[in-house]
């Protein structure tokens, strides 16, 4: 599970450019409400993932630099971008696309026990580590890559969502983890301490358990921080460029401004799905997005892989649609209320800014239609249980019935609430703290309007993004009242991924927190626990969708957008992305007309 | 070409003739011979014109937006923004077109211009007390009160203004800081540019006050037993004015300027509130589709910065009798 961060910040544009051709607006009307619309543009639900030309050199020109590179840390859009092209995961989600992983480095489905308890994966034979490792992969290295995650110095953020139910995972520090065994060099078992294997079994697909060479890998991990992403070997279709040592830094790798990757000379393309047509892909990284978006869309074999500038989209709406991707099921973005602090610990209040929130204005400016859907519940299209919990309409609540706010219900709800005059009176001033890049600003300028409607005072302070997470939403003890935009993204299809660590109250953590609003009632944290040891389905995704339901009821949040994410391409490339994620260009998949 | 005498009385024939008709005899006020010199400036004059009309139109920006049936500047409309979310150009019923949110931006830069004309004018206000009641201080005392406060000047001038401008801005945003006394917006702008500007005016303050204590009214003023006090006020401070006049109306656009540049960091004017600075700062990212958001407070920023200088200069000219004019 991922907050969606730093995808936006690629919306920031910071030199004008100097060109005021492309202001007319389209005579093309959008689709409506769809929230699996492309709006004419691609969608990789439909590309074709073969009849790929082999050969060729993919640029990339991407203003946002990677957070991490090495599988054991990676944990965003631009960084698996890379991470997918050079690793192999136990599964791996095909591009096209939500919910259906395939083995990768596993050589079939794992083997689930009856109890639910024991997992078996058998591995794949004949796959090897690219130089200079070059041996054969063996269920060890699928164990210490999991084992390494949980070393101090690499900390990986998601191992205790997902792995911490490995037997002596809680406590590991770094291997050997007593619930996971290899019996043989082709089998791996993982002994859990509870019967979750369903979330474990789908975490497979997480670029955590790629392998990783203990022999090699070993003294990188002393280092604090491990260094090995800039030593990393690769078992996937693509290495990052090194020396003879192994070394990427410097070489396949400079930090804030290139990155090479090449075809992996040990990869056997008889185990594995991904065509990889491409040679070789280099990105060039830095710049404006503005100005990236219009060298894309002019150019040749070219293609930007973040969230391109809601201007760049417009323009390749209007007049590049062919070269225009737009993936549907991308995230979600909502207000946090403060529910353990402040006015809004009042569930009638909740209810009442729900209710006068205009989430068509607010997904207006985000870029309309094309890349927005107005969102009436927390579990998002392409997630299991999306539909179990109400599809696109959504639990029937009054305020949830009107995406374009309804004063009249929200003044019932604060009358409800205790304040007669059908304002609030309450003296509190709400402090909302908001990111100061577009549109998280416009979000929060036209909520804190929304608020003062209602008769607020409100305090709106605008921060750069990094900041409003860390310091402020983040942090419980700030007390924040509302943060005005934040989103959140799923690891993978399960419904878990989407509503436990952002509303469970035990989940709460007094820095890092994810759980912005500190939702904490106990009944639907009693739901959420027991939801979370059904493995089977449809009863797993039916118990989530009643406590997606629940939340809406409570109003703990403010839904308010289905995101889509655009993509774009040079004229000569037949960019496949990933429906699964948000649409990213796989560059295992992609190739050149 | 300095001034001569026969300039003291225009009109006068050539010679000293004039002399012997007492009712000829005409000597003007230093306000007379300024208004004299500044009227035949014309640049000046349209700068003052437009600096005037700039105060009126931010004084009364409420009555103006309802004349030109204008909505106030923080009304949003979602409905001006196109299907992609950009906001629509220029119309008649929005003249300089809106921004993002559906906002006016003829309403905007309107009152955008309070901002800057309040941060502009009482910014170099408080400045400029500061710097004469420093710098006349440390003139007129010199020796150990000279050093110390000559030495504060260097310390005030060593702090970077824009840094701590970010600093203040980041670590005071949402909660202020010091018990929330310091709370960022037009305060902080203000006390900032108050900060950052009086040393200079000090600096120039205190060099004159060296020179004029020494002059003979001084000297005649002490004899007759005036107290330190009246010296300063009476004597010294009236042969400051023109200078201090001159320096703060050319300080005044550097100061617009700088709120406009904290603003459009983002540490300045806090939105909604409308500031030049922040909608240049807001429209930048898509200019090439929606111009008209960052080029009218542009130009609303360029002409009063310009008006101001244009103004200083033609101030400068009017009260320097050593001038070319």
């Amino acid at each position: 599970m991922r907050s969606i961060r730093a995808v936006v910040v690629a919306a920031i544009a910071a030199v004008p450019v100097l060109v005021l051709t492309a202001c007319g607006s389209s005579s093309t009307k959008l689709a409506s409400n769809d929230p699996f619309s492309s709006g004419g543009a691609q969608n990789p639900k439909d590309q074709p993932l073969t009849g790929g030309k082999r050969g060729g050199v993919l640029e990339v020109l991407n203003e946002t630099e990677f957070e991490h590179i090495d599988p054991g840390l990676a944990y965003y859009n631009i960084d698996y971008a890379v991470v997918f092209a050079t690793q192999r995961p136990l599964m791996v989600n095909k591009p096209n696309t939500y919910t259906e992983a395939v083995p990768d480095m596993a050589a079939s489905n794992p083997e689930v026990s009856s109890d639910n308890k024991t997992v078996t994966v058998h591995l794949k034979t004949g796959i090897h580590f690219s130089p200079p490792v070059n041996r054969e992969v063996i269920s060890e290295d699928v164990a210490y890559a999991i084992e390494r995650g949980a070393n101090e110095n690499v900390a990986n953020p998601y191992i205790p969502t997902y792995f911490k139910v490995i037997e002596g995972m809680p406590s590991a520090k770094g291997g050997p983890v007593k619930g996971i065994v290899t019996p043989d060099k082709h089998t791996i078992v993982f002994h859990l301490s509870e019967p979750k294997a369903k979330l474990l079994v789908d975490a497979f697909v997480m670029p955590i358990t790629a392998a990783v060479p203990k022999e090699y890998a070993e003294k990188f991990d002393k280092h604090k921080p491990s260094d090995y992403g800039n030593f990393q070997v690769a078992t996937g279709p693509y290495m990052f460029k090194n020396d003879k040592s192994g070394k990427v830094l410097g070489i396949g790798y400079v930090p804030g401004k290139s990155m090479t990757l090449v075809r992996n000379p040990n990869w056997n393309a008889a185990t594995d799905v991904r065509p990889a047509y491409l040679d070789e892909i280099r990105q060039k990284t830095g710049g404006s997005s503005p100005v990236i978006g219009r060298q894309v869309l002019s150019g040749t074999n070219v293609v930007q892989n973040e969230l391109p500038a809601q201007s760049t989209v417009k323009l390749a709406y209007e007049k590049y649609r062919s070269q225009l991707e737009v993936s549907p099921g991308a995230g979600s973005h909502y207000i946090s209320l403060n529910n353990a602090h402040g006015p809004f610990t009042n569930v009638n209040l909740r209810r009442a800014v729900y209710a006068a929130t205009d989430r068509v204005a607010l997904n207006r400016a985000r870029g309309g239609t094309l890349v927005t859907t107005v969102q009436t519940h927390f579990i998002y299209p392409g997630i299991r249980g999306f539909e179990e919990s109400g599809g696109v309409k959504g639990p029937r609540f009054d305020f949830n019935e009107y995406p374009q706010g309804n004063p009249k219900v929200a003044e019932k709800y604060i009358k409800l609430a205790g304040y007669p005059s059908g304002k609030y009176t309450g003296g509190k001033t709400i402090t909302v703290v908001g990111a100061s890049n577009p549109p998280a600003k416009e979000d929060a300028e036209i909520f804190d309007q929304t608020l003062k409607s209602l008769g607020f005072t409100t305090k709106l302070t605008l921060v750069d993004s990094a900041t409003a997470y860390a310091k402020y939403c983040n942090v419980p003890k700030e007390e924040i009242d509302v943060c005005p935009s934040v989103g959140w993204i799923a690891d993978f299809a399960d419904p878990q991924t989407v509503l436990n660590i952002t509303f469970n109250g035990k989940s709460i953590v007094s820095t890092g927190n994810v759980n912005w609003g500190q939702t904490n009632i106990p009944r639907i944290n009693a739901a959420m626990t027991a939801a979370e040891s059904i493995n089977a389905e449809p009863a797993r995704r039916k118990a989530w969708a009643k406590i997606d339901e629940e939340l809406v009821e409570n109003a703990v949040a403010i839904p308010f957008d289905w995101d889509k994410q655009a993509n774009i391409e040079g004229t000569t490339v037949k960019g496949v992305g990933d429906l699964w994620d948000t649409g990213e260009w796989d560059y295992s998949w992609t190739s050149l007309k | 070409m300095s001034v001569g005498a026969a300039e003291l009385v225009p009109g006068a024939p050539g010679g000293l003739e004039f002399l012997e008709s007492r009712a000829e005899v005409a000597a003007r006020s230093p306000l007379q011979l300024f208004w004299r010199r500044f009227r035949q400036d014309r640049v000046a004059k349209v700068s003052l014109a437009v600096i005037l009309l700039l105060i009126v139109i931010a004084l009364a920006a409420p009555l103006v937006i309802k004349i030109f049936g204008l909505p106030g500047p923080n009304v949003e409309n979602p409905n001006l923004t196109d299907q992609f979310g950009s906001p629509l150009g220029p119309s008649s019923a929005h003249p300089f077109g809106v921004d993002s949110l559906g906002q006016d931006v003829m309403s905007r830069t309107i009152y955008g211009g309070r901002v800057a004309l309040e941060v502009g004018i009482i910014g170099t206000g408080i400045a400029t007390v500061i710097g004469v009641l420093v710098g006349t201080l440390a003139g007129f005392y010199r020796g150990w009160v000279d050093t110390l406060l000559s030495r504060l000047i260097d310390v005030v001038l060593s702090i970077p203004i824009l840094l701590l401008g970010l600093g203040i801005g980041a670590a005071c945003a949402v909660r202020g800081c010091i018990k929330g006394a310091i709370q960022p917006g037009l305060g902080v702008i203000i006390f900032l540019i108050s900060l950052a500007t009086w040393p200079y005016t000090a600096r120039i303050v205190r060099g004159l006050v060296l020179s004029l204590r020494e002059r003979e009214f001084v000297e005649a003023s002490r004899g007759l037993g005036a107290s330190d006090a009246r010296i300063m006020l009476r004597e010294i401070l009236p042969n400051l004015a023109a200078p201090i006049i001159v320096y703060a109306s050319l300080q005044i656009p550097t100061n617009i300027l700088l709120e406009a540049g904290l603003s459009f960091l983002g540490v300045g004017i806090r939105p909604p509130t409308a500031s030049w600075g922040n909608m240049i700062a807001q429209a930048t990212p898509i200019f090439n589709t929606a111009w008209w958001w960052m080029v009218f407070p542009g130009i609303a920023l360029l002409i009063t910065v310009l008006a101001f200088n244009l103004l200083g200069d033609g101030l400068r000219d009017a009260l320097n009798p050593r001038s070319a004019r």
